[in-house]
């Protein structure tokens, strides 16, 4: 194993009783990476971070933390790592200074070493104002920020966190990771989260686990390109509300499809919803081919007036609900996913929208998912 | 080494930064006062009526006092409090062992105990040294009552620490352990009601006969060696359920 990488998991796995929490999981994270670890709750994130801070034991498999294997060499391992664990649990009748000395003692700092950390992580994080308050009465942001500066007191060149941002609000996100990037330019991060903004905003490269397996890894673009689809938005206007400044009549909506549907290229064209002044519609293309030079001049040639024409890249956010969304039926013991075409521009979160069967890519990748 | 210091100062910290200790010393000092001066005991009659100058009361009702209330009290936090709030987690993902962890913990609650056993020598010293002289105290059996207290304290905040690793719940913790320690303590008492074999066995098991002759003077090594072993015997069974936490 080279020199560079500083976290490697082989064949990792965690049964609890008959549950399997993690199964044979294999990743590598490379020295100086910032690596979103995501997945739905239960995933198995949680899971794979205690056993990289040796706090539990893997049933199967083995893995190694900058050179030290968690099971021969734990306090190696946890020398080389600051480690936040979810909801940060901190003492809460300590105040942040007599914490953040507690942590430097424990990893063995000396006088002058720990007054320079604590300057450092101390303006890193943002806690001067706080440093003599009891951790008890301080908001879940500045509790999260003193966990992340207790786990960099001794300067680690890894940092796991575990979902360090699901208790705080927005403007505590954004300022959180704000901190994270500063912090990331020197070490690795290993990031756990089911927040896939977070995930766009502070990493490179993303893991996405589900139901205890890998189901996607790598950088994000790869990812998002990952299932391929592209879609293009095409908006024609129906009615104006002044004078109409296209050739004839304004077109029916079965003329614009049809006209749509001829253009080449276009395998598929769907209606989406609107009010009377447009019709809309989202073309799917066939593999790789770019539709919007050819859409545009079939509408100049019918002399229809065009609104809108873009093109949608899928977002992270359906790649990850494609890549897990076996779970949340799983769980929730419904059919799997009926091959129905591509859904509406709102989808999200939108569980009526599951049930009535969506998500044409779903099924293919939700078998993937069962495939591990 | 240093970590076992390192988590035993911030325990004791935690614990004098909370109402608990404060609770504990107190209660106790006031709960022993009112036993030792007011409450008939079945021995030896009412403290002021034996006109004797001595301190065996008070070695009587410690143990008592230390079975129902302080050890409980002191210990139910150490494990079972930093499981249910997870900075178990945190402490165990710094680079200490877990020997390490129950160690510091264990010498925390102890070291609580015997502020506790440190702060009764009032009673003797105001009686029978200054400001009061009482009487000229046989300062023998004081030493071996508090050798006595010391060994038994440290096999009670054991059996404490163990039933403390082994719940996540503060509350059962603490009952679980004056339980523990009661039954152990009281069985002592029905010794003489019981045939011989029964006797013996319970006298071999029973804190309370262990430790009474300390109360009276004397030095008895099985004793020392009874609760010394109960001790390393509990902190191997914490040790091994903080431990278990990996497997499980």
């Amino acid at each position: 194993m080279s020199n560079d990488v500083m976290i490697y998991a082989n064949d990792l796995s965690k049964t609890f009783g008959s549950f399997r929490a993690l199964d044979k999981i294999n990743f590598e994270v490379k020295r100086g990476e910032i690596v979103g670890f995501l997945g739905p709750n239960g995933a198995g994130k949680s899971t794979t971070m205690r056993i990289l801070t040796c706090f539990i034991s893997p049933t199967g498999g083995s893995a190694r933390v900058n050179g030290h294997d968690v099971f021969d060499e734990p306090l190696k391992v946890r020398e080389s790592l600051g480690y936040l664990p979810q909801r940060a649990p901190l003492y809460l009748e300590m105040s942040v200074y007599e914490y953040l000395r507690f942590a430097a003692d424990l990893r063995h700092l000396d006088e002058t070493k720990f007054k320079t950390r604590a300057r450092s992580v101390v303006e890193v994080c943002g806690l001067a104002q706080v440093l003599g308050k009891e951790i008890r009465h301080l908001s879940h942001g500045y509790r999260q920020r003193v966990g992340l500066a207790q786990a960099l007191i001794h300067d680690p060149p890894l940092l796991v966190l575990d979902e360090p941002t699901s208790d705080l609000d927005p403007n505590e996100k954004t300022e959180f990771l704000d901190y994270l990037k500063q912090i990331g330019k020197e070490r690795t991060v290993l990031l756990s989260t089911h927040n896939l903004a977070e995930v766009e905003a502070s990493c490179a490269r993303a893991i996405i686990v589900s139901r205890g397996r890998i189901v996607a890894d790598g950088p994000l673009d790869e990812i998002r390109a990952k299932s391929g689809r592209v879609r293009y938005v095409v908006s024609v206007q129906e009615s104006a509300p002044g004078a109409y400044r296209g050739k004839g009549a304004p077109p029916k909506k079965a003329e614009v499809e049809d006209a749509l549907s001829k253009v080449p290229g276009v395998k598929k064209v769907g209606d989406l919803p609107t009010d009377e002044r447009a019709h809309v519609f989202e073309l799917v293309s066939d593999q790789g081919v770019d539709l919007r030079p050819e859409v545009f001049q079939a509408v100049v040639e019918k002399g229809w007036v065009l609104l809108e024409l873009h093109r949608d890249a899928q977002t992270l956010e359906d790649v990850f609900r494609s890549l897990t969304i076996g779970d949340e039926r799983r769980n929730r013991k419904l059919p799997p996913l009926g091959g129905a075409p591509q859904a509406d521009e709102d989808d999200e979160d939108d569980d009526e929208d599951d049930d009535a069967g969506a998500k044409g890519g779903g099924e293919a990748l939700v078998a993937k998912g069962d495939r591990g | 080494m240093k970590n076992i210091f390192i988590i035993a100062r911030r325990d004791l910290r935690a614990q004098f930064n909370s109402p608990v200790a404060y609770v504990v010393l107190g209660g106790s000092m006031l709960l022993l006062g009112v036993l030792v001066f007011w409450v008939q005991t079945s021995l030896i009659g009412r403290y002021w009526e034996i006109d004797r100058a001595s301190v065996v009361p008070m070695f009587i009702y410690l143990p008592w006092l230390m079975s129902v209330f302080v050890i409980p009290a002191v210990t139910m936090r150490s494990m079972a409090a930093e499981k249910a709030s997870g900075t178990l987690e945190l402490l165990i993902t710094m680079p200490v062992r877990d020997s390490e962890v129950i160690l510091g913990k264990y010498f925390a609650a102890l070291a609580m105990v015997l502020v506790l056993l440190a702060s009764t020598l009032i009673y003797p010293l105001a009686m029978f040294w200054q400001p009061w002289q009482l009487g000229a105290l046989d300062w023998g059996p004081v030493a071996t009552g508090y050798l006595g207290c010391t060994l038994f304290s440290a096999a009670g905040v054991g059996i404490g620490m163990m039933l403390s690793s082994l719940t996540e719940s503060e509350v059962m913790a603490f009952f679980m352990t004056l339980t523990s320690l009661f039954a152990l303590y009281f069985i002592g008492s029905i010794v003489s009601l019981v045939p011989g074999a029964i006797a013996d066995a319970i006298s071999f098991i029973s804190f309370q006969s262990r430790y009474q002759s300390f109360a009276v003077g004397l030095i008895d090594t099985r004793a020392v060696v009874y609760f010394l072993s109960v001790t390393v015997l509990c902190l191997l069974v914490a040790f091994r359920s903080l431990e278990s936490r990996k497997w499980s």
